[in-house]
């Protein structure tokens, strides 16, 4: 998938010799996944199965595990989040970037590593809590400054942001084709980091239906902004209060 | 001869296994210059052995990949090793096309209400963001990591 994946770990009591085997299992683990799920890499599962040369019985159990959890996806962004609606066939990618790394934090807990934090292309997974703190500061990336922050949230949750800004039109609306939107970046705090790609795909294409979009799903909460600078956040969003801690 | 940018999440030493053990100290989490990328510092992992030319240890070294075009234009990426472990990753040179830049530098860029202006000027444990066109990144880190002799 072509992801630069970084592990930050806080063994805890856990020894460091478990936790560094840990981490090496969990890039195993991540390499397997990208075998699998890779649209670049011509033979895989992903290819063959949307191109029809592959049936769900036949590939690998996390195909059928993946489309279960974008068809939760697609219902819980009420369509918006449709990777059945890509011009190429069916694309998990938004989702499955998120769901690896989930799949990799899971090695970590089961571990026993006390806290960590697992971030693949910007999708953040986390466990415990950073030393000292009562929540991870996660700043999310400025859509117009490369420099900047858009802001610093606090959380204990797993976090997404999906945006035009940079690799050019990517996203598409799942039912007229277009590819710009209005909302430069929306970023989404939740339990399942797999489900905050998908919320935060859709709510970058869902542009003026965002905001009741992101106030729909149940615990988890959204940070969005326009290409206009204009700011909508949920009630749950906790922003950092400026300055270094 | 380029290679697959599967490699970014794969093999390459250490690479996917960027790790920072924090028995005591209090954990940090900067890029370098550039776009913020998602770093961590002081890896500790096991990895791949180095080739006989690679220092195990020592100074940091930095190499600046190759410019690779992607949607809007075009970026390069520096890739910091000590030895032959990966202590940095950012992007160092991002150039936007033309009529974005453009359509940007008419526009009165907007003000955030709670914008950092300098991401290192902050503590923060992680950075999200939507990610650069995959393919480009990587291929400029798979440039830099082939410049430091690091596999």
């Amino acid at each position: 998938m072509g992801t630069v994946v970084s592990f930050h770990v806080e063994p805890g009591e856990c020894p460091v010799a478990d936790a560094q085997a840990a981490v090496a299992s969990a890039c195993a683990r991540l390499h397997e996944l990208d075998d699998i799920f890779s649209t670049w890499k011509p033979g895989s599962p992903i290819n063959r199965f949307r191109a029809g040369r592959l049936r769900l019985d036949e590939a690998p159990p996390e195909m059928a595990l993946v489309l279960e959890l974008c068809e939760q996806a697609r219902v819980l962004s009420q369509g918006w989040f449709d990777p059945w609606a890509m011009p190429g066939g069916f694309d998990p990618t938004g989702l499955v970037k998120g769901w690896a790394v989930e799949q990799a934090l899971a090695i970590l807990r089961l571990a026993g590593v006390d806290a960590a934090i697992v971030n693949g292309g910007g999708d953040i997974a986390v466990l415990g809590l950073p030393k000292d703190a009562h929540a991870w500061r996660i700043g999310v990336r400025h859509p117009w400054r490369p420099e900047a922050l858009a802001c610093v949230l606090e959380t204990d949750r797993a976090v997404a942001t999906s945006g035009c800004y940079e690799r050019g039109p990517h996203l598409i609306h799942p039912r007229d084709g277009r590819m710009l939107f209005r909302t430069a970046s929306a970023t989404v705090v939740g339990s399942s980091l797999p489900l905050c790609d998908a919320m935060a795909t859709a709510l970058v294409v869902a542009d003026d239906d965002g905001p009741e979009i992101a106030r729909s799903l149940e615990g988890y909460e959204a940070y969005m902004i326009g290409v206009d600078g204009k700011e909508n956040a949920t009630e749950g969003i906790v922003f950092a209060t400026a300055g270094v801690t | 001869m380029r290679r697959a940018p599967a490699v970014v999440i794969a093999g390459a030493a250490g690479f996917a296994g960027i790790v920072a053990m924090h028995a005591g100290s209090a954990p940090s989490f900067l890029s370098g210059t550039g776009p913020p990328a998602p770093v961590s510092s002081s890896p500790t992992t096991t990895g791949p052995s180095t080739t006989p030319a690679v220092p195990p240890t020592g100074a940091a070294r930095t190499a600046l990949g190759t410019s690779e075009q992607y949607g809007y234009g075009v970026l390069a990426v520096k890739v910091t090793v000590r030895g032959s472990r990966i202590t940095d990753v950012s992007v160092a040179r991002l150039q936007t096309a033309e009529q974005y830049s453009q359509r940007l530098a008419q526009q009165v860029i907007p003000v955030l209400r709670n914008e950092v202006l300098s991401a290192q000027s902050t503590h923060i444990n992680g950075i999200s963001g939507a990610t650069y066109t995959s393919e480009a990144y990587a291929y400029s880190v798979q440039s830099a990591l082939d410049l430091l002799g690091v596999k």
